[in-house]
């Protein structure tokens, strides 16, 4: 049985226990501030679920979502008030209007570092709040009551008891931690959560980071800005202060937070426990309460930041976990060897990969790139060209220019002059995650995998994403042929009984290999090595070298930058030898050891 | 055309306060690279500070200086020791959360302390005001926006001339080989939190004279800080200079031709745009 039948068996009949509970409450208490505190819970708990997918599994920190449940909000009164529109369309003309906003600031601020989008959201609220307030049309500060005539219609969801209200609100929590549910099953779980760890290394695996984040906000926003319109229905008056309030923005992210963000059920712990908290405070202390739940939260917001990540939800999951199982192999790197016929299926099962040009052709051609960085020329007039189906050695001295060609074939930086081909397809200025589209894979020299995921979800990240849809990435499983390749390569490299763990708790050694099984799965046409035999034992380095070279029996081009040059003469048919940023000699191993400048440059003679 | 000049002292006194306040961030983040979403939460509570010293003891805020800025210092100091230091290798994410948090405790701790209404400083010995190239300013402000230029001038010799400003400067470029030369890099790091945060205080104690006080007014004065700091360019002194002294004539000079209501939207709009197209500041160099 595998952990997610386990967590399914286990979990279905609670929930649907639980939701059997939830409907027939209202119907049992007639506490009328209970049934209003349960209905602020299930909104702001829904929003808190929007905010997670962006802020718990992508990482990008809104503290504008009171923006997105305002204009929920607005747009559906407006409409209603105004033309007499039924929110049930309203809803969805303010949900557009929120996805567009919230594209519209995640596109130019999902480039820079993270601090900017926190940043650019605090200014939005700040802008639609004072803009709002002066708005005359939509009532500026004096606000706008909705007309009552409408009410106890279904059609316009709006009634005297709060009982309904109850329900619609119930209906759109339990709609929106579905949603994040099935996300968080799917691939584009995997893949925002692979984003938040390391975005430049989900890029080099093809992942486009930009689009995964603007489909998580768009989608946040259209869950907030429902949220608002409901609310709009519900206190039939609203206004900035009390749909666009910093407030707002803050109560959903406190919600998130310490519940667990990046978690399904985080959102609605926290709901629970923050709203009622924060109304029965209210109703005890009288007034808007001292502040005193807020200094506590605070103060919990500081604990988790520092000690439990995933707030509640951590907690509770670290005391139902037994302790962690050792790791085999975990301490020494003597790994099994499962033999080179189950490397890599037959070429035939898997996807065409666009490889260009067949049999002794050049696969890879890079022609006279220039790279600088201020003053220091880093990649010289370097030229270089790879022929298809071989392992060509890239060595030199350290500062040569070696990653920094490779960071400029893959496109994490831009050449300042030059051309890189990939059979007759230029790559030089696409985007890193184009260029992997391409068949271009790569491995970083400082190790770059996804700490926090397990190992099969790091294989699952690595799978081919050129013509993946986010409809598909969404709702469907990973594909069949995806996972076998992907057990046949764990298999192999003695991964498979450590594809549960988090990849951070594999031994450096095997971290190395499950970053190569990475770079290959997908298979591209070249894999670019970055020093795969740094800082691993001798008997590993053998076993990387032989996975090296039955991969490239089975068909896989490799280029390898490396220093060990024992294994790179004995792995490599040619060699290229790099040094002040260009390729002075290219031979094989034997022309390179005798080569006059490679003595002179290298071995230092 | 005077109106316009105008505005345009006023403007250029208020960035001198905008850039006081803008130091603090700008230079906590330069040296450690952590963004401090409290910063203003500490003017805040300065301006409290100021205003109960006066209203309690009658102390003017020019006589204040000397009880609140060590007391900020020792604030700033402690933050680093407590919170900040168990952050500093932890994810983007949980920086931001760590100083969001510490956010909530100030801003709601006022709140509790002091309640929700505005208290201001009514009297005081710099009343009048003076005149300018044909135009007035109250004394108090041209005072503030002194204190102001001569913070940033003493940071600056610090920084240039002395032994313990040229190690926080190493210690801010790298952590690991400043340590390796025996630099305390733990001490240099609180010694900057103090820094930071008694200059913001600083900038409370100048405003206090003509600014009320209530729990809330972080929000703006954040924005105002963040939007001088990302307009001058990041983690750099003379960035947040640039960076106040054009938000705060922007801000004077829109809201004076255009209308005082839209003063802030206008501010905050700049510092979108400039997020957008130009997000290493004015003095910064292209990525």
């Amino acid at each position: 049985m595998s952990a997610r039948e386990s967590i399914l068996r286990g979990r279905f009949w609670p929930i649907v226990a639980t939701g059997v509970v939830l409907l027939a409450l209202p119907f049992l208490v007639r506490d009328t501030f209970f049934l209003n505190a349960m209905i602020l819970v299930f909104l702001f708990g829904a929003m808190a679920q929007g905010w997670n997918l962006i802020g718990g599994y992508a990482g990008q920190i809104s503290f504008g979502h009171a923006v997105f449940f305002g204009v929920g909000a607005y747009a559906a009164s407006m409409l209603l008030s105004r033309l007499a529109l039924s929110p049930w369309v309203g809803a969805w003309v303010g949900a557009a209007l929120s996805a567009t906003v919230a594209l519209a600031v995640g596109y130019p601020t999902f480039r820079l570092r993270r601090h900017f989008f926190a940043l650019a959201t605090i200014a939005l609220g700040e802008i639609a709040r004072i803009s709002f307030l002066n708005w005359r049309f939509v009532g500026g500060a004096i606000g706008l009551y909705l007309p009552l005539e409408y009410r106890n219609r279904f059609g316009f969801l709006m009634w005297d008891s709060k009982r309904p209200y109850y329900l619609v609100a119930l209906a759109l929590f339990a709609l929106a931690t579905a949603l994040v549910a099935v996300l968080d099953r799917n691939r584009v779980g995997t893949y925002l959560r692979a984003i938040n760890q390391d975005e430049e290394a989900a890029e080099m695996l093809g992942i486009p980071a930009r689009r995964y984040k603007l489909y998580a906000i768009a989608l946040s926003a259209v869950v907030a800005s429902l949220c608002g319109t409901v609310y709009a229905l519900y206190v039939l008056y609203i206004d900035p202060y009390n749909v666009m309030a910093g407030r707002i923005s803050l109560l959903v992210v406190v919600i998130a937070l310490i519940g667990g963000r990046g978690t399904v059920w985080g959102p609605v712990l926290g709901a629970v426990f923050i709203v009622m908290l924060n109304e029965y405070m209210r109703s005890w202390l009288g007034g808007t309460g001292s502040g005193a739940d807020f200094i506590l939260f605070g103060l919990l917001i500081v604990l988790i930041s520092v000690r439990e990540p995933k707030g509640l939800v951590g907690l509770l999951q670290r005391r139902a976990l037994p302790e962690a199982l050792p790791i085999q192999g975990a301490s020494d790197d003597q790994l099994p060897y499962a033999g080179p016929s189950r490397v890599m299926p037959p070429p035939d099962t898997f996807p065409d990969s666009d490889v260009l040009g067949t049999g002794e052709g050049i696969l890879l051609r890079v022609s006279r790139l220039h790279k600088r960085f201020g003053g220091v020329h880093a990649v010289r007039d370097a030229t270089l060209e790879v022929r298809h189906g071989e392992i060509l050695g890239l060595i030199g001295p350290n500062g040569a220019g070696k990653s920094t060609l490779f960071e400029c074939i893959t496109g994490f930086l831009r050449p300042d002059a030059g051309e890189v081909r990939l059979g007759t397809a230029r790559l030089d200025g696409l985007a890193p995650h184009r260029i992997a589209w391409r068949g271009v894979a790569r491995t970083f020299q400082a190790m770059r995998i996804f700490p926090e995921i397990s190992a099969w979800d790091n294989m699952m990240c690595a799978q081919e994403h050129r013509g993946e849809g986010l409809a598909d990435a969404s709702f469907i499983s990973h594909l069949g042929p995806v996972t076998r390749q992907s057990r046949v390569l764990l298999e192999t490299f003695g991964l498979w009984d450590m594809r549960e763990f988090p990849a951070g708790a594999l031994s450096y050694g095997q971290q190395k290999l499950l970053s190569i099984a990475m770079a290959v799965l997908r298979r591209p046409a070249v894999v670019l090595l970055d020093e795969p035999a740094a800082g691993v034992s001798p008997v590993l380095v053998t076993q990387i070298a032989r996975h090296i070279r039955d991969l490239n029996a089975s068909g896989v081009t490799f280029l390898v930058i490396e220093h060990n040059m024992e294994m790179i003469m004995n792995l490599a048919q040619r060699i290229a030898f790099m040094a002040e940023g260009q390729v002075v000699a290219i031979g094989s191993p034997e022309e390179i050891r005798q080569n006059e400048s490679v003595l002179d440059l290298y071995y230092g003679r | 055309m005077e109106l316009f000049l105008q505005a345009a002292v006023n403007g250029v006194v208020l960035g001198l306060v905008y850039a006081l306040i803008a130091l603090g961030l700008s230079f906590i983040w330069g040296v450690m690279d952590v963004v401090n979403l409290a910063h203003a939460e500490f003017l805040m509570l300065s301006m409290y500070a100021t205003y109960w010293l006066w209203a309690l003891g009658r102390i003017e805020p020019a006589l204040a200086v000397p009880i609140v800025l060590p007391l900020f210092f020792v604030f700033g100091w402690l933050t680093y020791r407590l919170l900040i230091r168990h952050i500093l290798r932890a994810s983007t994410a949980a920086q931001i959360f760590a100083t969001f948090g510490l956010l909530f405790v100030l801003r709601y701790s006022a709140f509790a302390a002091f309640g929700p209404n505005v208290y201001g400083i009514w009297q005081q010995g710099l009343g009048g005001s003076v005149s300018i190239l044909g135009t007035f300013i109250a004394t108090a402000r041209l005072v503030a926006a002194g204190v102001a230029l001569a913070a940033f001038g003493v940071l600056w010799l610090f920084l240039q001339r002395t032994k313990p400003g040229k190690a926080l400067q190493a210690a801010a470029q790298d952590r690991t080989v400043a340590l390796a030369l025996g630099i305390p890099v733990e001490r240099m790091f609180a010694l900057a939190w103090g820094i930071g945060i008694s200059s913001v205080a600083l900038a409370g104690i100048a405003l206090s004279p003509f600014y009320q006080v209530s729990p809330t007014i972080g929000d703006a004065f954040l924005l105002i800080a963040f939007a001088s700091v990302v307009l001058g360019g990041f983690g750099r002194v003379d960035g947040a200079l640039v960076g106040g002294l054009a938000i705060g004539l922007l801000e004077s000079i829109l809201g004076t031709l255009i209308s005082p209501t839209f003063k802030l939207l206008f501010v905050f709009g700049i510092f979108v745009l400039m997020l957008l197209f130009r997000p290493e500041g004015l003095l910064g160099q292209a990525r």
